[in-house]
């Protein structure tokens, strides 16, 4: 299992952005957000005290359809839970997001976005740590296909997903919430169970806990947890930005 | 000093990394928060009832004579104003009593009164048109949600132009740097003119080198605005004025693009210098 790879801040006028590679399933997005952004409009009218989440999925080729529509609905309500948007200088304000899908298998009409899912969820909180947003917790997440036999496959390609009985797509926080559970197809809840345990364990690593009553995280099959991929990418970052400050010390 | 503390949304800060000496309240700056009893399992005597978490991504910065602690996060962040910082503004438009001013696009306008210039009257009081800029203090921020930020170029309390140099910038020419260069910019002028220091504060050089190399030119004035914006002017170099202005401008934004060391930065200088071909 390839692990995925990020940078931060890429784009130049963009207040915070990311690019995201998923080897797995092809993906390569490329996210920008914008915050805190005064709104045109009084679309804020009805929560004063909170930021309007903004989100948009543009496809690489195509307009975007019914799909994106979909998909933006699932990451802003996501995103909003862990946006603190009563921070100082965020009510009353927008926080833009835009996630361009720049690579791999385009997602034609009609077929499941859930594949996508995952990465966009990535580059968008890569891209909000980028930008500095205010945050009560990370996150990660990922997707599940199970095929005819009843077999668990990590981040299915499309073809892959096509055959499959049902998809899955699961985030948690990074304190162990279950943040997202979007499934697609015909499913029963002891498959299901067996998926959650699946995801937690790619997303935190298994935990293991030993005579002494120490956790320890391991790693299995499924190679490095996706939560510690997603802080050493943050950590490098931080790293590279304050050099000078560390070089000093 | 220990490893610096890289730390994540939803990370808790270990106590030990917290300033511990004083008595005095402990100062919470950007990028954290105060969360009452995390763990109600957990109880134990030295639990405390508080715990402080990060909520932007970055390094734990601690200053012990201040007690105060706060998260250094990404330099290319958007500039959220805070009152006392400095900022360089555009005037926007006028209304009878304010000048509406930009301080970052896409944001509301800040209002900056009238009269508070120094020496301001309502006869006397400068008159600022749509596009001039101005070096002023974040004087509120108000309360709630949509306030109007308020700037002044004047100390309310004293009537001086205080710290020097606020008021309108006239001629010269502004530069666009990210919001941590500007801060790291700050930070070298200001503890520059104390004790000088070899290695340049904050790993910066850049700005005493050109202002040795540019000194037979005639100097220049600069102004730097925590909003990320650098105001340069070099009008008493006469013909090499604009020259020297582009020197300026192009040594910082190369230095904000690139991670320098003091030597780099130095040749750095040299050469924008000798592509102008300025006389030092």
């Amino acid at each position: 299992m390839v692990a995925p790879s990020a940078t931060l801040s890429t784009l130049n006028r963009a207040d915070g952005s990311a690019s995201y590679q998923c080897p797995s399933t092809g993906s390569n997005i490329l996210g920008s957000v914008n915050a805190p952004v005064e709104l045109p409009g009084r679309r804020d009218a009805l929560r004063p005290e909170d930021a309007t989440i903004e989100v948009f999925v543009k496809p690489g080729t195509a307009p975007a359809g019914v799909g994106e529509r979909y998909v933006e609905g699932i990451l802003k309500t996501l995103l909003g839970r862990v946006i603190l948007g009563r921070e100082k200088g965020y009510p009353r304000r927008g926080v833009v997001i835009t996630l361009a899908i720049i690579g791999g298998e385009n997602v034609s009409r009609g077929d499941p976005y859930l594949i996508l899912l995952p990465a966009l969820l990535h580059t968008a909180l890569l891209a909000l740590l980028s930008a500095s947003v205010p945050l009560s917790m990370t996150f990660s997440a990922t997707v599940l296909a199970v095929d005819a036999a009843g077999q668990i496959l990590r981040e299915p390609s499309a073809e892959d997903a096509a055959t499959a009985q049902s998809l899955h797509v699961l985030a948690f926080s990074s304190k162990g919430h279950l943040l997202l559970n979007e499934s697609q197809g015909a499913f029963d809840l002891d498959t299901w169970e067996k998926v959650r345990q699946r995801a937690s364990a790619i997303c935190h690593g298994t935990q293991l806990v030993s005579a002494d009553g120490d956790v320890a995280m391991a790693e299995d099959v499924d190679g490095r947890p996706l939560e510690g991929s997603l802080r050493e990418m943050v950590e490098d970052q931080v790293y590279r930005d304050y050099n000078w400050q560390i070089n000093a010390a | 000093m220990s490893s610096p503390l890289v730390l994540l949304p939803g990370d808790e800060i270990p106590s030990e990394y917290l300033p511990s000496t004083s008595s005095a309240p402990l100062r919470l700056g950007a990028g954290l928060r105060l969360l009452s009893q995390p763990h109600p399992t957990t109880k134990s005597s030295s639990t405390p009832s508080h715990v402080l978490t990060a909520t932007q991504a970055g390094i734990l910065s601690t200053d012990n004579k201040r007690n105060a602690v706060s998260i250094l996060s990404s330099p290319h962040r958007r500039y959220i104003p805070t009152a006392n910082d400095l900022v360089i503004a555009q005037i926007h438009h006028s209304s009878p009593d304010y000048f509406h001013c930009m301080i970052t696009p896409q944001a509301p306008h800040a209002v900056l009164g009238q009269l508070s210039f120094e020496g301001a009257t309502k006869k006397t009081r400068p008159m600022l048109k749509q596009g001039d800029l101005v070096y002023a203090r974040v004087l509120s921020t108000g309360l709630g949600a949509g306030a109007e930020v308020e700037l002044a170029c004047v100390n309310p309390a004293t009537g001086r132009a205080e710290p020097g140099g606020l008021g309108p910038l006239n001629g010269g020419m502004v530069f666009d740097v990210s919001t941590g260069m500007a801060a790291r910019l700050m930070k070298a002028s200001s503890s520059s003119t104390g004790e000088h220091q070899q290695e340049g504060v904050a790993g910066l050089v850049v700005l005493d080198e050109l202002g040795k190399k540019l000194e037979k030119a005639g100097g220049f004035e600069i102004a730097i605005g925590r909003n990320g914006k650098v105001w340069v002017d070099c009008s008493n170099s006469g013909d090499a004025a604009v020259k020297a202005t582009v020197a300026i401008g192009r040594c910082l934004t190369t230095l904000d693009q690139h991670e320098l060391t003091a030597a780099d930065q130095k040749k750095l200088v040299s050469r924008v210098l000798r592509e102008l071909k300025i006389e030092v």
